[in-house]
């Protein structure tokens, strides 16, 4: 028993170790994404390099997940390349967010798993999708107002 | 020996998850060259396209519509980051005496920051000049979507996104929405740029800016703009070459509110007669495409809506009567290139058509006009192609 948990630490640490480079999303991956959780909210917090406003509202849903860590599960998703996972690494750190799980495209067609994650968002960011216990989704595209974070929960 | 196997695990784990990275399709395909291009057709039939690669604005010719691209030209003989993607996309025009102007956008080291810059040829395109940076600005701040044209007299005629009095504002910890938009004019041939002048405060900061000739020769902008509170419609101005004032007019009415990147600029395409013939995009619901005819300062008339979920990025051209709108539309599959045509000036259209398919990415189409006729200029992953629209 003891030998297995220490076996799991070390495999765990490279995991640890990752904690906001992003993980690749491929297309086959955002069925997973969009599944409904056991309980409470997933909200998939849409951002990209060039979203001016993009990086005050992943820091302004952190802060409503972190006062609500057991109805909220918050992964931020950059829209652009993870070959680009450097640049997006640095920028989630730079926002104080990188403990934050967090993805990347890994299509050839960008637009294609916009359409996969919500056809009726046409790739304006920041976008925040809320997928709920009960299966419902609702998407809110630009910042966040007060008002809108507090429907989250 | 428990140590020694805990540390067996800490070599071997990475590795695994390094294969494993490694093994997927969009860690091990190459990052092919950023997709925006720009293309326009000569008086002979020649068309011409540029793009970026390699940190070089790249200049390509054929003279049998796209179907061969003859080598590339390197615009700017010394390498440097250029934007391609998205909104921004190197740009070609016609001088009146035959030369080739080519401008793009330069990133600078800090995020959304840049520089516009232009180079021309004399020689048909052989050779370049030397790139200048076109504004006299040279703070590191956002200088960038670059949009140009050609007036009836010869003059060049830019205009870009620019954060100056952003930066200003924010300096005085006064609120401001958004960038302004600048412009510029060369009166002789893009060997200097005057002055830049500002068009608008608090405009959108991500979305390119439409440009078309009116009947008097001059050259109108369409850009999305900021009213009120974040409420992103778009703005009509003419941007008289000459001392004149400039006056950008609201000219939609959507009010789609978003304190947002939109990345989604508009097009214009004015007839003869002086009609000024737009399409642009705005969720408020769901995405959509409209169409309709600017009256500035008022609603367009003839609005319709032109597509929705799905559609993106519309371009629209006029040649008398015949109205073409295109635009990409994305499904689970890919990308299709649709079309709707007009042939009562934009009263009504027929219904949708595809002209063209890619499961590959694919850049914002652009239409081109040649002795009435209309193609597409459509870059994809898989290379450009120049797409006829009428129906075979």
């Amino acid at each position: 028993m003891i030998r297995r948990a220490l076996l799991a630490v070390p495999l765990m640490l490279p995991l640890a170790a990752q904690a906001g480079a992003p993980v690749a999303l491929k297309a086959e991956d955002v069925p997973g994404l969009l599944k409904p959780p056991a309980h409470g909210v997933r909200v998939l917090a849409l951002w990209g390099l060039d979203c001016a406003y993009c990086e005050s509202n992943l820091q302004a849903l952190m802060k409503l997940q972190r006062a609500h860590p057991r109805e909220i599960e918050l992964i931020a998703v950059a829209t652009d390349s993870v070959q680009q996972s450097v640049a997006l690494e640095q920028r989630l750190h730079a926002a104080g967010v990188d403990t934050l799980p967090s993805r990347a495209y890994a299509d050839a067609t960008p637009e294609r798993i916009n359409y996969l994650i919500d056809p009726d968002w046409g790739g304006e960011l920041p976008r925040t999708l809320i997928i709920r216990a009960d299966g419902s989704r609702s998407g809110i595209s630009g910042q966040l107002t007060p008002a809108k974070l507090a429907t989250i929960p | 020996m428990r140590k020694a196997i805990a540390l067996l695990f800490c070599l071997v784990a990475p590795a695994l998850w390094a294969h494993e990275g490694h093994d997927m399709p969009g860690m091990s395909m190459p990052k092919g060259p950023d997709l925006g291009a720009s293309a326009a057709i000569d008086g002979k039939g020649r068309l011409w396209v540029v793009d970026a690669a390699d940190g070089h604005v790249r200049l390509r010719h054929s003279d049998d519509f796209g179907r061969t691209l003859s080598a590339p030209v390197a615009v700017n003989a010394q390498a440097e980051p250029i934007y391609a993607e998205g909104e921004n996309r190197p740009k070609i025009a016609f001088g009146s005496k035959g030369e080739l102007y080519v401008s793009w956008s330069q990133p600078r080291a800090k995020p959304w920051t840049g520089f516009v810059r232009f180079a021309r040829s004399t020689d048909g395109g052989a050779h370049f000049s030397a790139p200048v940076t076109v504004h006299h600005d040279r703070a590191e701040i956002t200088h960038r979507f670059d949009a140009m044209a050609v007036d009836a007299q010869g003059r060049i005629v830019m205009a870009w996104i620019d954060k100056r009095d952003l930066e200003a504002a924010t300096a005085r910890h006064k609120p401001y929405l958004g960038a302004a938009i600048y412009t510029s004019v060369s009166t002789d041939g893009g060997v200097t740029f005057s002055d830049e002048r500002k068009l608008a405060d608090e405009t959108c900061e991500c979305c390119r800016i439409a440009m078309a000739t009116t009947p008097q020769g001059e050259i109108a902008a369409f850009y999305r703009s900021i009213f009120g509170d974040n409420i992103r419609d778009h703005a009509y101005a003419v941007l008289h070459a000459d001392d004149q004032p400039l006056e950008a007019q609201r000219a939609t009415f959507d009010d789609w509110h978003i304190a947002g990147c939109p990345h989604h600029g508009p097009g214009l395409a004015i007839g003869a007669d002086g009609v000024r013939h737009a399409v642009w995009y705005e969720a408020k619901d769901k995405p959509t495409i409209h169409y309709g005819q600017l009256e500035p300062g008022k609603a367009p008339v003839h609005a319709q809506v032109i597509a929705t979920t799905g559609a993106s990025h519309a371009d629209v051209a006029v040649s008398s009567r015949q109205v073409w709108v295109v635009w990409n539309q994305v499904n689970a599959q890919g990308s299709a290139l649709m079309l709707r045509e007009s042939q009562d000036g934009g009263a009504s259209f027929g219904e949708a058509r595809t002209i063209a398919q890619s499961k590959d990415a694919v850049a914002a189409p652009q239409l081109l006009l040649w002795q009435h006729r209309a193609f597409v200029a459509w870059n994809t992953a898989a290379g450009f192609r120049l797409v006829p629209t009428e129906a075979l």
